[in-house]
């Protein structure tokens, strides 16, 4: 049988009474790259160091290669995590952080210097950090210091990485480059990575899977077109950030919000529930023209556009607890020229939306 | 277009302005201070320095200069006697100071993590300092004496049938209470550069499978080091100057470069007690800058 890399069997942690992570289970296939999408405070971040072995657990079991690591401390488990804050050693050149895992770990340890300067020479090339050996962290840059980390990691080899919002501390610019490099570096090493981060961009680029952190479980986990095609649920939904979620009761085959009634597709049992509909599968038009079929449209009044580089995004006042987002992709489809408090039809074909049963 | 030179101009000109009236201040700022450390400080190190080279007579002192006093200093087995005591007893309760301090700063510097009670207990080991400096010497006595706490206890216990007699009035227990009073100020500086220390760090080395002793070694230390000097420039400092607890708690045996200054002052030998402050002075500078090229304390601080 073959064992997943990393498992996660019912793990539980309770900060002060309160639960962090309940019950959650996860099993990451070997050179697998999973994401793990969660907003902030949603326990990402203690899931790693549970399994690192800086926090412990409360119940549930740990399992790496089909072993359990509970029981060890966190030294021992041979698991390599890249801090958001970099901790680099700041009275160590580039060149020693980097040698620190060979030179002092207690199982394995390199004495051969000759040996210790050739891997640190490999991992600073693979990193892109040849040259700056030398320098000390207050020396170089945020980037650089993120791939003192990387390396610094790697180095060791180990079987299983974690990475905490790796990106978290670096500018939009040099984030999209890091991914980039990131993607290569695993491709390299074939290592398994586990990665959590807030930002459902990078979630979704990064990860071969995704799995999204809700409530101290996993809602979700599934790679990332089919997460944003079919979430199983509306905080998924929410999360994903492209989805406008209305809520609202379902009667008799309709579903009715605050100043709307749209027709249901599915056969949706009456109650409360969540409709969901993606910020691109939105066209705006003007509420004379005769509304296609299988169609459903509701008045929108626009408000503001917010332009970020390669797409755009028009908010439309809907009656509901928050704008819609009609999201354009520039280069794809281009918005026309809204004028503000203007009241626009915005359709979507109705079998395009998402319905989901509110507890 | 115009507007473009102008501005240039305009700003050529203040900017000059600017760096000399930010000079100005800072003359003023600094002269109060300036004035007061030349004035009670170099003036008075400069006279010493002066007076060090003057004629000595029994009763009186003339400036003619003169090397005599300095050939007396170190011709004299008793004077050199009292240079080798205090170097001695200032590198024992310097090691002692930092073999003790430094498990307390770790304690309440890295294991306890919550400021509040991280402020607490240092303040806690400041509690020996109210109290003055003689009742805490006078209470070392019935401690360590012949017949005192100490000894009691140990020949209940059985661990000992004879009393212990080096305990007190002997370098001992000069060094045990100089140890005593001083280690504080060992402690304060080392806790406060560990409490800096990131717990990621401590983390991250233990994550790329450093064992704690190793931790310890590669991380705490070299990132304290910064407190262990200050702190032992502090220690230094006091202890090289020490007069009163080598007094106090010698029987006046063991005699340090300070009671040396202290008896020559007292019967008015000016020229000679000069010689010996220049000689401890120099001692202090050449500690203090030895210490100082262990760490770059700009860059740590």
């Amino acid at each position: 049988m073959i064992h997943p890399a990393l498992e996660l069997d019912a793990v539980t942690k309770a900060f002060a009474g309160s639960p962090v992570l309940d019950r959650l289970s996860l099993a990451v296939t070997p050179g697998e790259y999973v994401t793990v999408l969660g907003s902030s405070g949603s326990g990402k971040s203690t899931l790693l160091r549970v399994i690192a072995g800086f926090d412990t657990l409360d119940d549930g079991d740990v399992r790496v290669n089909g072993r359990s690591i509970c029981g060890l401390p966190a030294h021992e488990r041979g698991v390599g995590f890249v801090f958001q804050s970099f901790a680099l050693f700041p009275h160590l050149s580039v060149a020693d952080n980097v040698a620190f895992g060979l030179r002092n770990r207690r199982d394995g340890a390199v004495y051969d210097p000759a040996e210790v300067a050739r891997r640190v020479t490999e991992a600073l090339y693979l990193t892109g950090l040849e040259g700056l050996g030398a320098r000390l962290p207050s020396q170089i840059s945020g980037g650089q210091k993120q791939r003192v980390a990387f390396a610094r990691t790697l180095i060791v080899e180990p079987s299983i990485v974690l990475l905490d919002e790796p990106l978290g501390a670096l500018d939009a610019r040099l984030r999209e480059r890091m991914m980039v490099e990131l993607r290569r570096i695993h491709e390299r090493l074939g290592a398994t990575f586990l990665h959590v981060t807030g930002n459902e961009q990078e979630a979704l680029a990064m990860g071969t899977r995704v799995a999204v952190l809700s409530e101290g479980g996993i809602a979700q986990i599934d790679a990332p077109d089919t997460l944003i095609d079919a979430p199983i649920s509306r905080d998924v939904a929410r999360l994903l950030s492209c989805y406008n979620v209305l809520t609202g009761q379902v009667a008799g085959g309709r579903f009715a919000a605050s100043g709307m009634d749209l027709p249901v597709q599915r056969h949706a049992s009456d109650g409360p529930a969540a409709y969901c509909i993606r910020a691109d599968g939105i066209a705006v038009g003007d509420p004379q023209t005769p509304l296609p079929a299988g169609h459903v449209r509701v008045a929108g009044t626009f408000l503001a556009s917010e332009y970020s580089g390669a797409r755009i995004v028009g908010l439309f006042d809907v009656d509901a607890e928050r704008p819609f987002e009609v999201e354009y992709y520039l280069g794809h489809r281009t918005p026309p020229e809204f004028s503000r408090n203007r009241v626009y039809a915005l359709e979507w074909p109705a079998a395009s939306a998402l319905l989901f049963a509110s507890a | 277009m115009d507007a473009q030179p102008a501005m240039a101009d305009i700003s050529g000109a203040a900017q000059p302005l600017k760096q000399r009236t930010h000079g100005r201040a800072t003359a003023w700022l600094l002269a109060p201070g300036l004035a007061w450390m030349g004035l009670f400080l170099v003036v008075p190190l400069l006279m010493m320095v002066y007076v060090s080279f003057w004629t000595q007579t029994t009763f009186s002192i003339s400036p003619t200069l003169t090397l005599k006093s300095w050939i007396f200093f170190f011709s004299s087995s008793t004077y050199l006697d009292a240079l080798w005591t205090t170097v001695r007893v200032w590198l024992i309760t310097l090691a002692a100071t930092l073999v003790i301090g430094y498990p307390v700063a770790l304690y309440i510097g890295l294991f306890v993590r919550n400021k509040t009670l991280q402020t607490i207990l240092l303040v806690a080991c400041v509690v020996p300092f109210w109290t003055s400096f003689l009742i805490r010497v006078v209470a070392w006595r019935p401690m360590l004496g012949t017949h005192g706490a100490v000894n009691i206890v140990l020949m209940k216990l059985g661990v000992i049938t004879e009393p212990i007699t080096v305990l007190l009035f002997t370098e001992l227990s000069v060094i045990i209470g100089m140890t005593q009073i001083y280690v504080v100020f060992m402690v304060g500086p080392i806790a406060f550069m560990l409490s800096r220390i990131d717990p990621s760090l401590i983390e991250a080395a233990r994550d790329l499978g450093a064992s704690t002793g190793r931790i310890l070694r590669t991380i705490i230390l070299p990132l304290s080091m910064p407190g262990v000097v200050v702190g032992s420039i502090f220690v230094s400092v006091m202890v090289l100057g020490e007069f009163a607890t080598p007094a106090a708690l010698s029987g006046r045996k063991v005699n340090m470069l300070g009671n040396i200054i202290v008896t020559q002052v007292g019967s008015l030998k000016w020229a000679f007690a000069a010689v010996v402050g220049v000689v401890l002075t120099a001692i202090i500078a050449a500690v203090v800058a030895a210490l100082l090229r262990l760490v770059d304390l700009r860059n740590e601080l």
